[in-house]
């Protein structure tokens, strides 16, 4: 599943900006997650014991729209703590978890109403006032990003901090990061320095890949992420789908099997009422 | 509507999270599930029983003459009172029902929803017209005043077959609507849902339409061409479950073989199977025994479309919540 180059590829416009979350860099200290909270300010979740490593959290919702997965790959095959170690970090895999604002966005083509724009910045947006709560977004996003709010029956998500973007100032999360793990500008600018630092990664023998350029993540007609990732293990193991497709793409095809189907089904019906009116007269 | 944070309810059911954590993020769903339950799968079956009733309705006009009458009549009825909740079904379901009239804001033609949402509204305008020219014809408003010389204006036949292409849109989108998520379960079986939803139309307003006209008549020549239907849909619709449970395979189909959706999807396709095997064997039978096999095997259709819906809609959260089948459907290998 590892692609030995960072391919890089992306379809992002050049005015298009976005995050490179570096995954290598993440100390799971969750600034980002309190700060995306303060900032937008998000009412906070259920607060649960998951059992699931340091990660109390759980995934992204209507109210979380950055969230730190720690993924602590503690046993070999007989449940035994390694005792050898990758040549970095430690066996802790961390990862903020976010919008990936993709080029063809999923839940942009599926929302019913327009509720969901394409700002300026080339980021994904839902306006609060348009949409209806309808749901169609949730489960079109191939990420499992946004969802509706009990709070008030509407879909949330990540807005990449439209707000300061306007006001030119960079997403609350990124301000917080005290390592730069999450870092903001302009996609292809940060894509340069996602193949500058996964080649030196490689170079120190991590297993590193980009996560949302056209070769992983952002494929299948999504044609890329603006907020990707560098990863130094299979996306499949952050919970992130390897090669996920826009699910839009299946819509004409769908149609025109139903439209044969169709057709198929009116001739069957014509057919069997072929007869009724001739008997009648004959 | 949503839970405040719904992780614990969503986690693979039975998974130690040890043994989840090699495979995926402690067995956590990869992608969100539809909010959609039992609205939804009444507006699926209501809507797919007017779009055929209004189908069969045409059909019996253009070809029918006098003896099928009844079937206009109760066709263009049924697809009147059949489409009526359907909005009502819809807007309850949304998170701000008050703004739902939002969805006329735009037309997006890669948004099945966006798309439904005008079919039905072309579809409701049709079958009201259709009903109404019903109605006149009836003498609901009277014999012949201005209002109804006015009416009988409306062209007839092209009324019928007017409402075809919004009959059969508002039958088959839904399952279009279906495969254009990342649900795993719909996803694989995009190509299948929309035929297989028409099908299922078909026969369940063919049943139905039977059901109710069963009474009236000895099984005269309307009431053959209505099983014929219904025969020729229930062999599409046998033909399509079994591609479905084909094409979803080990993992995406756990779904189709595990609990009640399990049990519901074995329903569907035991009851249209069986409906299917009493109409071949009516068709076999001297003709006044016919009717004794065909009001079973009627019911039985109209069981096999409600559980095929429920099936559908259902199914399809539990398979937004099993990661291993978002991965199956999202690896390039497979
Ligand atoms: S990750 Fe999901 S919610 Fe974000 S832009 Fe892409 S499809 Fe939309
Ligand atoms: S829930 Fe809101 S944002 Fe999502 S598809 Fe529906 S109207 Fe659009």
């Amino acid at each position: 599943m590892s692609s030995t180059v960072p391919v890089g590829r992306t379809r992002a416009r050049p005015g298009a900006f976005g995050f490179l979350t570096d995954t290598t860099l993440c100390i799971g200290c969750k600034a980002c997650e309190v700060a995306c909270k303060q900032w937008n300010q998000l009412p906070m979740d259920d607060f649960g014991f998951t059992g699931m490593s340091y990660d109390n959290t759980g995934d992204l919702g209507a109210t979380t729209w950055r969230h730190v997965a720690f993924i602590e790959r503690i046993s070999d095959r007989e449940g035994r703590r390694p005792t050898t170690l990758a040549p970095f970090q430690s066996n802790w895999l961390m990862l903020s978890d976010v919008c990936k604002h993709c080029v063809h966005a999923g839940c942009m083509e599926a929302c019913p109403t327009g509720a969901i724009i394409r700002t300026e910045f080339d980021t994904v947006v839902i306006q609060q006032d348009i949409c209806n709560g309808c749901g169609y977004c949730v489960p079109a996003c191939p990420f499992g990003v946004p969802a509706l709010s009990p709070f008030d029956g509407k879909a949330h998500k990540c807005t990449l901090c439209y707000d300061r973007l306007k006001d030119g100032l960079e997403p609350a999360c990124a301000k917080a990061c005290p390592t730069d793990a999450i870092q903001f500008g302009p996609v292809h600018a940060l894509m340069d320095r996602a193949r500058a630092r996964v080649s030196e990664l490689r170079a120190q023998g991590v297993e590193a890949r980009i996560y949302g350029d056209q070769a992983l993540g952002g494929t299948g007609g999504i044609g890329g992420l603006n907020a990707f990732f560098i990863l130094t293990a299979p996306p499949e193991v952050y919970n992130l789908p390897a090669k996920p497709e826009l699910p839009q793409r299946r819509v004409l095809p769908a149609f025109l099997t139903t439209a044969l189907a169709a057709l198929a089904l009116g001739i069957a019906t014509l057919f069997s009422f072929r007869r009724v009116g001739r008997m009648q007269h004959g | 509507m949503a839970e405040l944070r719904s992780w614990r309810h969503r986690r693979a059911p039975g998974e130690p999270i040890g043994a989840a954590t090699r495979e995926s993020y402690y067995g956590l769903p990869v992608i969100h599930g539809p909010h959609w339950h039992w609205p939804i799968v009444f507006y699926f079956l209501l809507g797919g029983l007017a779009g055929g009733s209004a189908v069969l309705a045409a059909a019996a006009r253009l070809l029918g003459g006098r003896s099928a009458r009844p079937v206009v009549r109760a066709g263009r009825y049924l697809a009147f009172l059949a489409v009526l909740p359907g909005p009502l079904l819809l807007i309850v379901d949304l998170g701000r029902p008050e703004r739902f009239h939002h969805m006329l804001r735009v037309i997006k033609l890669r948004s099945p929803m966006s798309l439904g949402v005008w079919g039905l509204i072309a579809f409701s305008l049709s079958a009201f017209l259709n009903a109404l020219r019903q109605a006149v014809d009836d003498g609901f408003f009277g014999r012949s005043n201005r209002l109804v010389r006015g009416f009988q204006q409306l062209p007839d036949r092209a009324l019928a077959i007017a409402s075809t292409v919004p009959a059969f849109f508002l039958a088959g989108y839904t399952g279009v609507l279906l495969g254009a998520t990342a649900v795993p379960l719909w996803a694989r079986n995009a190509l299948l849902l929309g035929p297989l939803f028409l099908c299922s139309a078909l026969s369940s307003a063919a049943a139905t339409l039977s059901l109710l006209l069963a009474r009236r008549s000895q099984n005269d020549r309307a009431e053959q061409a209505l099983a014929q239907v219904e025969f020729l849909a229930l062999t599409g619709e046998v033909a399509l479950l079994e591609a479905v449970h084909r094409k979803s395979g080990p993992v995406i189909g756990r779904p189709l073989r595990h609990g009640a959706e399990g049990r519901a999807f074995a329903g569907a396709r035991a009851t249209t199977a069986t409906a299917l095997a009493l109409h071949g064997l009516a068709l076999l039978l001297p003709r006044r025994w016919r009717q004794r096999l065909e009001l079973p095997a009627s019911i039985l259709a109209l069981a096999g479309a409600f559980l095929l819906r429920a099936t559908m809609v259902f199914g399809g959260h539990r398979s937004a919540d099993d990661p291993a089948a978002t991965f199956a459907l999202t690896r390039s290998d497979e």
